[in-house]
């Protein structure tokens, strides 16, 4: 096969000779394999080298020029703000908090995290990334309004990797509500490879949301390492019906005593649409407990995959992991693949897993019209109930109804 | 109203109704009685247009060929079925139902869809008339509700929809005294010289309190024997086997 890809370090600009030697490093590594395809177990169910080649004439990446660009904001809740134009730190306003409690910079490549992977993604995202944030939340700061990160892409992206990094702290006793927010309007393919590193100091606590507003035609990675100190808690809520290509590597750490994950995802995919869950949550501390609940819903020709590893270490007692996969799927073309694993070395704990697929109830469907519900509208009612149980445990009264508004938008389609 | 001629209807080539003629005017109440498997339910199922059935035969509603419309359409031209085992939908809030079914059915003829505090103030209204708890209508459809709530959440339903012909399908089966009290009271508030019911059922229990101008014994697709309201009392002490 024609070699599709060209990446060259020199395209960035302001490097020292040491970066240069480390990115090049990595850039061989990635060059060692490629674009990962189903060889790798970690990507058995997504052939990204092929779906790639299959979708681009050539990707390159480049030093792009950002410019600032007018978008819609959220109405419906009062929050702060980040925008991000392909991945750079534009703009900022933390209007709703109190001063110097928040700190957000540009992304220090000298405090860069390599990580010590076999996926060469994160090699490709080591050699060649540049921009991206980091943001800081002073200890005992409680954030009054959740903050929203704007995603933005420029049009002229096209045939383009652009890889970020990002970096996010809550120190102890912290607590933030934090909405990605992705708004893309382009047509253009283009690949958006992200690192972000999440740490979680002691009583912090963290709401992750992803949600997507658009259709879309770029394909997203993103590896999202989090690690939880004592009595943390992180909640990650996925909503990203929308995305052509789309995966999300979440790697938990449970480092300290105490501290709990969730991990809760609904996604409504549509015709050619891609999105992949891929889980592992390490259980390294006693008393800790981890949630994962994903539901996908397969329109037409799509697929849908959820690869969830659960791993407790011997000294991780008490612990209580659950992971639960359920999929309707819609058509006989749609695939859906779930892979539950786990691994235990310790004797005291409470795991168990699950996962499901059928088809949608069509007794419930009569049911419906009996009422004069026509039939889209039934199918509509009954894929936005399977779906909208994941926003369960969410308690903010105009979050949660805006994250619903946008989950009815996703599934009546865009 | 209701017109049936000659249907037969089958399903995985099981043979069910055979040669079935009913007619309902308005403001009549029909009551349909018949031993197990002898069609009762296939009826109501067949009229409210379920899939699945081959159907021969003529039904005509209010002149309209009723093979030719979808469930939806003939819930809207004002046919409702309370069901025997009304379904649960996790997910969907019972108003939100409600209220999607309602406007759904006004549009269709040609009425303003309710806002959401119009709608709310009609549904109060109508629960507290049926001894429904406020608190229900907030949480899923049919989800953990017991039996009675079930098909007290049917007849709900039925006054608000505000159907022309009401089937209700064992809507008595699974209710205590009082809850049946309760349902035949809704039925009976609601019944007027314009609408019809058609009321399957096993037993007399449920006609003492609603009071039918037909009896229909149904039996091995057909029916074989119509009375007035004395037919059922006489059913009850001799059985269905004495008919067949």
């Amino acid at each position: 096969m024609k070699q599709f890809y060209d990446f060259r370090i020199e395209k960035i600009k302001g490097l020292s000779s040491e970066e240069k030697i480390v990115r090049k490093k990595n850039l061989e590594l990635f060059y060692l394999n490629g674009f990962p395809s189903k060889k790798d177990e970690d990507w058995k169910f997504t052939d990204l080298n092929s779906i790639l080649s299959q979708n681009f004439t050539k990707i390159t990446n480049t030093d792009l020029i950002t410019e600032e660009r007018r978008h819609k904001s959220i109405n419906e809740f009062e929050h702060n703000f980040i925008s991000l134009m392909n991945g750079k730190l534009i703009s900022k306003s933390f209007d709703h908090e109190e001063k110097d409690k928040i700190s957000i910079s540009n992304f220090n490549y000298k405090n860069e995290i390599i990580l010590h992977s076999k996926n060469t993604l994160n090699f490709l995202n080591n050699a060649l990334a540049k921009d991206g944030f980091s943001l800081e939340i002073s200890k005992n700061y409680k954030l009054k309004k959740p903050l929203v990160i704007y995603n933005h892409f420029s049009d002229s992206l096209k045939e383009i990797i652009t890889n970020n990094k990002n970096s996010i702290i809550l120190n102890e006793n912290s607590e933030l509500t934090l909405i990605n927010y992705l708004d893309n309007t382009s047509k253009e393919n283009f690949m958006i490879n992200t690192i972000e590193n999440i740490k979680l100091k002691k009583n912090s606590s963290l709401k992750n949301i992803f949600i997507n507003n658009s259709k879309n035609y770029a394909y997203f990675y993103k590896y999202l390492k989090n690690d939880l100190e004592k009595n943390s808690s992180l909640e990650n809520y996925i909503l990203s019906s929308g995305l052509i290509f789309n995966k999300l590597d979440i790697e938990v750490n449970h480092n300290e005593e105490y501290s709990n994950s969730y991990i809760f995802s609904a996604l409504n995919l549509l015709n050619n649409e891609h999105q992949e869950i891929k889980t592992r949550v390490n259980h390294n501390a006693p008393n800790c407990r981890s949630y994962q609940k994903i539901k996908n819903v397969l329109n037409n020709e799509s697929k849908g995959v959820y690869q969830g590893k659960i791993f407790v270490k011997n000294i991780a007692q008490k612990t209580d992991a659950y992971q639960l996969s359920r999929a309707l799927i819609l058509n006989d073309k749609a695939e859906f693949d779930a892979k539950p694993e786990l691994e235990i070395y310790a004797d005291d704990v409470k795991c168990s897993h699950g996962s499901t697929s059928g088809s949608i109830d069509l007794d419930s469907i009569h049911y419906l019209k009996s009422r004069g519900i026509p039939e889209k509208e039934a199918y509509q009612m009954l894929i936005n109930g399977f779906l909208c149980e994941v926003l369960e445990k969410l308690k903010e009264k105009n979050l949660k109804k805006f994250l619903l508004k946008k989950l009815e938008d996703q599934i009546h389609g865009y | 109203m209701l017109n049936i001629k000659n249907l037969d209807a089958t399903i995985d080539n099981k043979h069910i109704l055979k040669g079935l003629n009913l007619n309902i005017k308005p403001g009549e109440v029909h009551a349909i009685m018949g031993p197990n498997g002898s069609g009762k339910s296939t009826l109501a199922n067949v009229l409210s247009g379920k899939n699945g059935y081959e159907i021969k035969g003529k039904i005509q509603f209010n002149g309209e060929n009723l093979n030719e419309l979808s469930t939806e359409e003939r819930a809207q031209k004002g046919i409702f079925l309370a069901f025997q085992y009304p379904l649960e939908i996790p997910g969907v809030s019972t108003n939100i139902f409600l209220k999607t079914s309602l406007n759904a059915v006004r549009k269709a003829k040609g009425e303003k869809e309710l806002d959401t505090l119009t709608f709310l103030k009609l549904i109060k209204e109508k629960a507290l008339e049926l001894g429904i708890d406020e608190k229900f209508l907030s949480r899923q459809l049919n989800v953990g509700f017991s039996g009675g709530e079930k098909k007290k959440n049917e007849i709900l339903q039925m006054k608000l929809l505000e159907p022309k012909l009401s089937i209700l399908d064992e809507t008595d089966s699974g209710l205590d005294i009082d809850a049946l009290r309760i349902v035949a009271d809704g039925v009976n508030s609601y019944k007027n010289k314009d609408n019809a019911f058609l009321i399957i059922t096993h037993y007399q229990r449920l006609l003492d309190y609603i009071k039918p101008d037909f009896i229909h014994v149904l039996s091995n697709g057909k029916i074989v024997k119509t009375g007035d309201a004395d037919l059922g009392a006489q059913l009850e002490k001799t059985g269905y086997t004495s008919l067949s």
